[in-house]
């Protein structure tokens, strides 16, 4: 729940600190984001913002799932959502009522990244072959989680591979084997297409890093004007 | 193991408290859903032979909850869950039934490494069942006993696996992790207290409805199934799936009353969440229009919560339907879904029923029968089977029996129900749908001929002729390729018998219908709401793209080399093997009879656009709302279909031959040596 502003109605208030200025901490939400030393570093670092970022609107999502079983088939080509770089966290049984029943967990490719910064090996890397999207080289992961814990994401966006040992993020279907269509910010994404409701969208423009505002937009179709679209009649009485 | 199964059933004695597995390879022949089930029915509870498998709440009773080799594989609408078992709520006996419910029961199940969950016995105290993906725990329910069913999935939620808020992390299991919650089916007060009426409720919307399964569960003890998983599932084809997927989405022509037909499926199911939606096919668009119409839709809370049968115990609705020479009972007019709510509305109405009277109504609160309150009388009464409860506890034509009204109201019409005391449901004019009710144990559940008709089956007027309808339809319905007669829904005179709704025609169609479905829909366990979907609207043509489209999914994560015909005679093999539990069970020609309202004006549900017919040598469309039966041209058909089948005309009961040539030798056998196998 603490990724989503819209979500979260009693969503702490950031420390003003948290919200870097100088190209913005990649620090967005709220409650467990916690100021380090690592994040005044690599607010210093600068790297090449990313082409394309994945942005959503949680109001317009059905909680289907459907991106996470297209991200794990394209990438793993096998079926498995603990493998999907995009996690749709439903509480189900829905209990919790709507529009707060429905986490979307999607890599901001933040600006400042931090799983970037603190990858020990290179791994994790800035591929400025493929629109500086952020992603890992599986074959220069060591396996240290460095940036599992340091995304400052809840949940964190950087994946455990258990059977690998390594780590995995999203990389706009950069290299996603069981595609068929061509990826990366230049190209389209698995769940961005596969989605029934087209509450994911690719982007060009660098969303705002302050906060989730600038990933969970309003994606929402304008409604269709009707000749149909009068006023209901008063309900029939039931049993009638 | 083959592509798309976790590889292992999981089988559950709970009186012995035994956990074992089964290979799900034994079974891969009836390819999953109720194919399995039904298969692992005979192996465990005819095939002994010591029980006469006439009482649903016998320990000796097996109920599987199974999933289809397409859950979990991101195929839409793939991952229902298909529970079969001895059905309590089946009239005048219980019956081997079927249902199936969406959600993401069977996907997590799954992805916990399982196909299926099959359990048999009773335990001595209530229990539920743990399963994290491959440890499995027969657990304490004692504190679960009484609870509601959001109250038990929200305790068991604690219990399992949440240690943080929702969605704020990911959730170590083993050396995997998750950030998904657990699943969980539980039954509520109404199945505890074994009462023919109770559902399995999944989430807070989700309802394995007919048959009464949570009566089973209650005469198990068995108060819940839980189950989170973090493993993977194997596909053939994982490029194939995915652009399938896309091109569905993309050209999708489902001709849906609401205007539905966007493919994802159960987890992913695009009708996920009622927060996020209640509509046609969706989670709980049944239990809110048949129990609460209108601005009452709280109404589907006050089931859920109860574990009750929204459709045993329909309310009917504010819907009409104007039906030409209906009964005098109706005035011209019979309401949409009349159920146990409906009828005792009517006893009230008619003087018998109320405080005081013949039929006395304590407690049920007579004069709030509109209202939430009466809702929550009528499942409390239900649920502790306090005076009128016990009765309506037992189904509504038991009760009718007990109030000694059954025979009077099934023959006014007044007691809608046309085989099996299952309630009506389009059963007319689609006569394939009729069929199936009284060769089955009730409601078939399949509109998948509903949209072939004028107008796409919905209404609207035909863009298209009669005649190129047929001829498209026929040559896809393999193996019955080039007879468009089949699909004639002429009910009168001689032309009737010869091609139309008695024929040896409609067989094919009948028999198709249930092959088909019995794989694709029951065993795939594909949702039958999204596939198939026969009727396209796009400019190239009226075919749309059933049944190619559900073969390409089932190659894309099956990989074998079986034809679409092969699927079919798969489909065919199912159909046996359920007819052969039913058979040993007591079914004969005899007993597969309609109720006296299917012979009567009337008979007709709502009429859904015109069907075709077949009189003179022409095609033509024709609206049918005034269609019904002849009992004499019913029984011409069921000899029609018995033939086709390969069954014996005179019994109804599947031939050595027919059973050999599907692989079924020791089914043959074990139905010889009970004198129950047809000549």
């Amino acid at each position: 729940m603490a990724e989503s502003k819209k979500a979260d109605g009693n969503q702490k208030r950031l420390p003003r600190r948290n919200f870097l200025a100088g190209g913005g901490a990649a620090i967005a939400a709220g409650a467990l984001s916690v100021y380090s030393p690592k994040e005044a570093e690599a607010a210093s670092v600068s790297y090449p913002a990313s082409t394309g970022y994945i942005v959503y609107d949680s109001r317009l999502c059905l909680g289907c799932q459907s991106c996470m079983f297209a991200c794990s088939m394209t990438h793993e080509g096998e079926a498995n959502p603990s493998l999907s770089r995009i996690q749709i966290i439903r509480d189900a049984p829905s209990f919790t009522k709507y529009p707060y029943d429905i986490v979307m967990s999607v890599c901001r490719q933040c600006v400042s990244p931090l799983c970037v910064q603190n990858c020990p090996t290179g791994a994790c890397h800035v591929d400025e072959a493929n629109g500086n999207v952020r992603r890992i080289d599986q074959s220069k992961c060591i396996g240290c989680k460095s940036c599992i814990n340091a995304c400052p994401q809840r949940p964190h966006r950087t994946i455990w591979d258990p059977v690998k040992n390594k780590s995995t993020k999203c990389d706009l279907c950069a290299d996603a084997p069981f595609w068929s269509k061509k990826g990366g910010p230049a190209g389209s994404q698995a769940c961005v297409e596969t989605c029934a409701v087209k509450a994911l969208k690719l982007v060009k423009e660098t969303p705002s890093q302050t906060d989730v505002s600038g990933y969970d937009v309003n994606l929402a179709p304008p409604p269709k004007a009707s000749p149909k679209m009068a006023p209901k009649p008063p309900a029939k009485k039931e049993g009638a | 193991m083959a592509y798309g199964y976790a590889g292992k059933i999981l089988k559950l004695d709970l009186t012995k408290k035994e956990i074992s597995s089964i290979p799900t390879e034994k079974y891969a022949d009836y390819g999953g859903g109720v194919g399995m089930g039904a298969a692992i029915f005979w192996d465990l509870a005819v095939e002994p032979g010591d029980w006469d498998l006439q009482d649903a709440f016998d320990p000796r009773n097996v109920i599987s909850l199974m999933s289809g080799p397409l859950a979990a594989t991101g195929v839409p609408g793939g991952g229902r869950t298909s529970v079969s078992a001895i059905a309590p709520e089946t009239f005048p006996t219980p019956l081997f039934h079927r249902t199936s419910f969406g959600g993401r029961f069977a996907t997590m199940l799954k992805l916990a490494g399982w196909d299926g969950v099959v359990v048999q016995g009773k335990s001595a105290r209530p229990v539920w069942i743990n399963i994290v993906n491959d440890k499995v725990t027969i657990e304490d329910a004692k504190e679960l006993w009484g609870l509601n069913t959001y109250e038990t999935q929200g305790r068991i939620l604690s219990m399992v696996g949440e240690r943080t808020r929702f969605g704020e992390e990911w959730h170590p299991i083993g050396d995997t992790y998750t950030t998904m919650r657990p699943q969980i089916v539980c039954i509520g007060p109404v199945g505890e207290s074994m009462t023919r009426v109770a559902a399995l409720i999944h989430g807070s919307g989700v309802s394995a409805r007919t048959g009464g399964f949570g009566g089973v569960f209650g005469s198990k003890n068995l108060k819940a199934i839980s189950v989170i998983g973090t493993g993977s599932i194997r596909v053939a084809d994982p490029k194939a799936i995915v652009d399938t997927r896309i091109e569905h989405a993309r050209n999708s022509s489902r001709a849906a009353p609401m205007g539905g037909g966007i493919p994802a499926s159960c987890m992913p199911c695009v009708n996920a969440d009622r927060t996020r939606g209640s509509y046609y096919g969706g989670e709980s668009m049944c239990a809110d229009q048949f129990w609460f119409m209108g601005d009452q839709m709280k109404g589907a809370d006050v089931a859920m919560r109860w574990g009750i049968c929204t459709w045993a115990t329909k309310f009917g609705g504010a819907m009409e339907n104007k039906v030409p020479n209906a009964p005098a009972l109706f005035k011209g007019r019979v309401p949409m879904e009349p159920g146990m709510g409906w009828y005792i509305k009517y006893l009230y109405e008619l003087g018998v029923l109320g405080p005081g009277k013949k039929i006395d109504s304590h407690p049920l609160p007579m004069d709030q029968w509109g209202q939430l309150s009466f809702r929550e009388a009528f499942c409390d009464a239900i649920a502790r089977k306090i005076g009128i409860g016990a009765d309506l506890a037992e189904g509504t034509l038991e009760a009718a029996k007990k109030w000694g009204r059954l025979e009077e109201d099934l023959n006014s019409g007044a007691l809608r129900f046309p085989a099996y005391g299952a309630s009506w449901h389009h059963s007319l004019p689609g006569v394939d749908w009729a069929y199936s009710y009284i060769f089955m144990s009730g409601d078939p559940m399949w509109h998948g001929f509903m949209g072939v008709g004028g107008g796409g089956g919905f209404g609207g007027p035909a863009t298209y002729t009669a005649e190129q309808l047929v001829e498209m339809m026929a040559a896809k319905t393999v193996p019955f390729t080039g007879d468009p007669l089949m699909f004639s829904n002429c009910w009168k005179g001689e032309e009737a018998r010869k091609t139309g709704i008695y024929s040896a025609h409609k067989a094919k169609m009948v028999a198709w219908a249930r092959r088909y479905s019995g794989f694709y829909n029951e065993s795939m366990s594909i949702c039958e709401m999204m596939l198939p979907n026969f009727m396209g609207r796009s400019a190239s043509g009226i075919s749309g793209p059933s049944p190619d489209l559900e073969y390409r999914y089932y190659t894309a994560v099956m990989g074998n080399k079986h034809s679409f015909a092969d699927t079919i005679e798969a489909g065919r093999k199912i159909w046996n093997m359920e007819r052969a539990i039913r058979v040993m069970a007591g079914r004969d020609r005899d007993k597969e009879q309609f109720t006296p309202f299917m012979y009567m004006p009337g008979a007709t549900f709502m009429s859904l656009g015109a069907k075709p017919i077949y009189v003179d040598g022409k095609w033509s469309f024709e609206d049918q709302a005034d269609l019904y039966l002849d009992k004499a041209g019913v029984e011409e058909f069921k000899t029609h279909f018995y033939r086709l089948e390969g069954w014996g005309e005179k019994t109804g009961w599947p031939t050595r031959k027919t059973l050999e040539g599907l692989g079924m030798k020791k089914v043959a056998d074990t139905m010889a040596a009970k004198g129950r196998l047809g000549a």
